[in-house]
């Protein structure tokens, strides 16, 4: 007697795909946030002229607890020359642009350092401004 | 009327959730450059260089404490017939308690009326005296 083998079909089932991605995307999203600084707590200063500030590699952060962030990671203040050195390689003048945000109530006793230390090592800073509102 | 199949409502919150993700990620920041100068370059000619101090809430041109209003029309004066790069050279002093707002508002005056800002840190301006 020839006994029929029965096939079972295991495909993922297609409903789950948009669930799959879902997850997928989250997944993705938490892990770009870790390198990005929009979760840290700061307020800009303001100016009357602000221009577009153009592709940068590097952002320096100082939050409204003092504390200094290069691309969302914190560090010392005696950090911030080697790790924008790092970040900023080899690229050519013009392509050296450091973003400095900076919480508007922090001291110079802490942005000053900063402030140097970008441009000891070759960087272009441009302070990150909102309009000034008359 | 036509529903839209249940199993599309996954598919719609994932071109949903990539649409503000993008929307997100393009919004530019706004500033303003700054250009300061290398340590080599302040040294030349320091004692022909305009000095501005910086305080809580208060701005020194020269040695003289000034309103905000009027450090804009002073330093343009003080600035005027400097046609050198290195002559326009503001030497930026602040205490250790000015607020970045405040440095951002007299900076950004130094450059509007052609200044070039350098910053002196309180480290720098502090006189060794060699012990003997």
């Amino acid at each position: 007697m020839k006994i029929k083998r029965r096939t079972s079909q295991a495909d993922v089932p297609s409903m789950a795909m948009g669930d799959i991605a879902f997850n997928l995307l989250i997944f993705f999203v938490i892990l770009a946030r870790a390198q990005d600084d929009s979760h840290l707590q700061w307020q800009p200063a303001s100016a009357e002229e602000i221009n577009a500030s153009g592709t940068a590699k590097v952002a320096v952060l100082i939050d409204n607890e003092n504390k200094y962030y290069v691309n969302g990671q914190q560090v010392g203040a005696s950090q911030i020359a080697g790790e924008v050195d790092a970040l900023l390689g080899e690229a050519p003048a013009g392509e050296r642009i450091v973003l400095f945000k900076v919480h508007r109530e922090a001291q110079a006793l802490y942005f000053e350092p900063a402030i140097e230390a970008i441009s000891e090592v070759g960087g272009d800073i441009v302070h990150v401004l909102e309009q000034k509102q008359d | 009327m036509v529903e839209p199949p249940s199993s599309a409502t996954g598919d719609i919150a994932f071109n949903l959730i990539v649409f503000f993700l993008v929307c997100a990620s393009v919004q530019p920041d706004s500033g303003r450059q700054q250009t300061l100068p290398r340590s080599e370059q302040e040294t030349e000619e320091q004692s022909e260089n305009i000095e501005v101090q910086l305080a809580r809430n208060t701005v020194m041109l020269n040695g003289n404490i000034l309103r905000q209003q009027d450090f804009d029309a002073a330093l343009k004066r003080a600035l005027n017939g400097k046609a050198r790069s290195e002559d326009r050279v503001v030497i930026v002093k602040s205490k250790a308690d000015t607020p970045y707002h405040h440095w951002v508002v007299v900076t950004e005056m130094i450059e509007n009326a052609g200044g070039i800002v350098t910053i002196q840190t309180e480290e720098e301006q502090q006189v060794v005296v060699p012990g003997g």
